[in-house]
């Protein structure tokens, strides 16, 4: 009994070194590894779906391509998608594991500024080309020449919705409700409010309210904006709570207009919010309705791939991994050892002008900050979110 | 047949039983000095990407096909060295463990530590990832312990923990990014830019303010709160934390909801190892005092303790205190590992974090929340590739052993240093 248990044990330990004798090695030297530092699971696993569904569609094509070509080489190309659970320690080892395991050439996400900031810390020290597609935190890229992203900031979104609101309507007050412990929401508010102030004089936002995250019931902050004489409600909130406010707005008897920030994006706003919402605008990176050329295209596929409408992190996903691909094509010739290749991508993307991608033309500024224009939505009368005007800086 | 496969089991359980834990960390320390010469070639020639991070779980989990590849890597680096190794060895160190028992323990404790840095800081050379791991599971053990000390020994229901270490977290942030950084948020540095070696002088000094802070915290909560029992301080510290997490969220001049980054670089391995030695060495010896067996006392019958002239009050205040204390340091150098901290991360997610492993590991007992820290870090790292399919096992495994082991895994167990560094004879030898 014993000695057949011993036999068995050797004839087992070799049939396995045996197998892996066998796989083939893979050509490691000619692989290029994308990172992705997403939250597929936590708060918002809808971005992290998005952005993997981008992701892969991308791959998709590369791989139609026969793989990347730099300089005369083609290059095979994979992803490493890690899960940063939407949480900042697990962001910050998600990019760590993906630069000193995966290696990874370059990295997209984590999509949400409080992953993105400390992940950033880790890709700048590591010295990896990070770009986050959709965080609107200036810290993120402030002061690290390898973390770009691909969206506006706050500071550029902010006046343009004062503008917009200026020009389309002439009012001069404005109130506005914000949650005060979401780092976006507030930083926002604070921008909007700074711009309007600036053009109508001190005084001119009547109303600045704010509750705390998780909270459902706004009707106290709602009774104080109605009874000032706002002309218009700006709310920079996020799909999930924009719904409850503004049907508990109407309930109370607010008619004037609602705007919104490019946290409307996502389809599921009109589509929790239904008849409420119609009629308000709000500021995007990108439209699906009635847009042309490569963005239509885009959109019709992602349409037919996954059965929705793309959401603006898929958008800007998409437009991250191109302006990745166009920076390793513009490198000229990669020297197959990682440190070096980093940085030659990381040069040339901070190179890369006009770029053309389907949520506008960008040009990167010395912080890593694309110059891109903004776009206006109208929610029409079936629910349909329709280009109304772009803003451009 | 069963009779014979015990026998087999007990025979080699005994060919390993007489290995003092010193055969062991030489085993150890011999493994991981083999896998850093040859740890790349041998991947390499078994056509692995790369050598395992984690002991291959998450190979196999990525790439099933890399399974057979794991597997005979892990014994060859791991298993089969550290059993020859501390078997062959096991006489002389037996008689090395000998020596040293006759020494005092701090000699012999210090030994071993050495020892014990040594292989964790040449397993970690290999991967920066593994480092980082290893840290973060070092803070881990300090958070868990010292909410032992209050859920465990003392008995209560505290949730505030998460607030304590934001406390920690921040005011040590305050101390190193306010004096020694030139940041956005906080301004020019106070005292200027220091050189790294200075930076390790004085970090002590803000991960104790940071403490202190959290212990002064801990006294707000406890003052009102121990006139309740049970339910009633869940309830008050679950208020606390929240507290702390709208204070912070409120606070414009530390960035607010954007929280606080550009850290220095302070919280190295040497730290990090130096602070959670030290954590677990008070904490210890805090739960085997007078106090300490007070604090049971109180836990299992406050009146009856009062009556045996044990200040329940005092009693509470000081291991509620002491508890917060160290969960304060623990968040001070989580925010220096992550060289960021925001609001957001102190929520109701880190305090069933924290809960998880300190109810997982065992209570009332330190090898518990050791184990329960560690072992919960590295599971929920190795199986994060699963994405949502971890949170189905993660949960499960709790509920199993909540089921089966309804105090945790190695709950109510001394943790005796002399018992486990003291030479081990064979069962023969001692008769």
């Amino acid at each position: 009994m014993k000695r057949g248990f011993l036999a068995l044990t050797i004839v087992a330990a070799f049939l396995m070194v045996g197998w892996t004798m066998t796989t083939p090695t893979p050509a490691a030297a000619r692989t290029i590894v994308i990172g992705l530092n997403i939250p597929l699971t936590g708060d918002i696993p809808k971005v992290g779906e998005s952005s993997k569904n981008a992701a892969e569609m991308w791959l998709s094509d590369i791989k139609k391509a026969g793989g990347l070509k730099v300089g005369g080489k083609t290059y095979k190309v994979k992803l490493a998608i890690e899960d940063n659970e939407s949480q900042a320690s697990s962001a910050v080892s998600a990019a760590t594991k993906l630069i000193t395991e995966d290696e990874a050439l370059a990295i997209v996400g984590p999509q949400a500024s409080k992953q993105a900031v400390p992940a950033g810390e880790v890709c700048n020290n590591y010295k990896t080309p990070m770009i986050s597609p959709w965080s609107t935190n200036p810290a993120t890229t402030k002061d690290r020449p390898f973390v770009f992203r691909g969206c506006f900031l706050d500071s550029f979104q902010g006046p343009v919705i004062a503008n917009f609101v200026t020009q389309e309507y002439h009012f001069t007050k404005a109130a506005v409700l914000y949650d005060v412990a979401s780092d976006y929401p507030k930083g926002l508010a604070g921008y909007f409010k700074k711009a309007w102030e600036k053009l109508h004089g001190a005084g001119s936002v009547v109303a600045f309210e704010s509750f705390t995250t998780g909270d459902t019931d706004f009707s106290s902050q709602l009774t104080r904006i109605i009874k000032s004489d706002a002309q218009f409600l700006f709310l920079p909130q996020y799909y999930n709570e924009v719904p409850l406010i503004v049907q508990q707005a109407h309930a109370l008897g607010w008619k004037k207009p609602i705007v919104g920030s490019d946290s409307w994006g996502s389809p599921q706003t009109i589509k929790l919010c239904g008849k409420d919402c119609y009629g308000c605008f709000f500021v995007s990176h990108f439209v699906a309705k009635g847009a042309k050329g490569i963005t239509k295209a885009f959109c019709d596929r992602y349409q037919a791939k996954y059965g929705e409408e793309p959401d603006d992190v898929a958008a800007l996903t998409w437009d991250s991994l191109h302006i990745i691909q166009k920076a390793i094509e513009n490198c000229g010739k990669l020297t197959g050892n990682l440190k070096k290749d980093r940085v030659l991508v990381r040069n040339a993307m901070a190179k890369i002008k006009d770029f053309q991608g389907i949520t506008g033309k960008m040009t990167f500024t010395e912080e890593g900050d694309p110059i891109k224009c903004a776009v206006i939505v109208k929610i029409n009368d079936k629910g349909e979110y329709v280009f109304y005007k772009s803003v451009c800086p | 047949m069963k009779e014979r496969k015990n026998k087999r089991f007990s025979r080699i359980r005994e060919m390993f039983s007489g290995i003092p834990a010193l055969g062991w960390l030489v085993g150890a320390l011999v493994a991981v000095i083999i896998e850093y010469y040859f740890g790349n070639s041998l991947a390499d020639f078994l056509h692995m990407d790369r050598l395992p991070v984690l002991f291959g779980v998450v190979v196999i989990l990525k790439r099933p096909l890399d399974i057979p590849g794991a597997f005979v890597y892990v014994m060859l680096i791991y298993a089969i060295p550290i059993a020859v190794v501390a078997r062959l060895t096991s006489r002389l160190m037996n008689r090395i463990a000998g020596f040293f028992d006759r020494l005092p323990l701090w000699v012999s404790a210090i030994v071993h530590l050495i020892l014990l840095y040594y292989v964790l800081s040449v397993w970690t050379d290999l991967s920066d990832y593994r480092l980082l791991i290893l840290k973060l599971s070092l803070i881990a053990i300090m958070v868990t312990l010292s909410l032992n000390v209050i859920n465990g020994y003392m008995g209560e229901f505290s949730c505030s923990h998460p607030g304590f270490m934001a406390l920690g977290a921040y005011v040590s942030s305050i101390f190193s990014v306010g004096l020694f950084v030139n940041d956005r948020i906080l301004g020019h540095a106070l005292l200027g830019v220091v050189p790294a070696w200075v930076g390790q002088l004085v970090f002590p000094i803000g991960l104790l303010l940071g403490g202190a802070i959290a212990a002064i915290g801990a006294l707000i909560v406890a003052i009102p709160s121990f006139r309740t029992r049970g339910d009633y301080l869940a309830i008050i510290s679950l208020a606390f934390m929240f507290i702390v997490k709208s204070l912070f969220d409120n606070l414009g001049f530390l960035g607010g909801a954007r929280g606080l980054g550009s850290q220095p670089d302070w919280a190295t391995l040497p730290t990090i190892f130096i602070w959670a030695v030290l954590c677990i060495w008070t904490i210890n010896n805090f739960v085997e005092s007078t106090m300490g067996k007070a604090l049971n006392a109180v836990r299992d019958e406050e009146s009856a303790a009062e009556s045996m002239t044990v200040n329940t009050r005092k009693t509470k205040m000081i291991a509620f205190m002491f508890g917060a204390f160290w969960a304060g340091i623990a968040g001070g150098l989580f925010a220096h590992v992550l060289r960021y901290v925001n609001p957001g991360t102190f929520g109701l997610r880190k305090l069933a974090e924290v809960l998880a492993m300190v109810y997982f590991g065992g209570l009332n007992s330190v090898i518990g929340s050791i184990v329960g820290a560690v072992g919960f870090n590295l599971l929920s790292e190795m199986l994060r590739p699963l994405e949502i399919i971890k949170w189905i096992i993660i949960p499960t495994l709790l509920i199993l052993v909540m089921i089966f082991r309804p105090t945790g895994l190695i709950a109510f167990k001394h943790f005796d240093v002399r018992e486990i560094l003291k030479p081990k004879l064979k069962a023969k030898e001692r008769m």
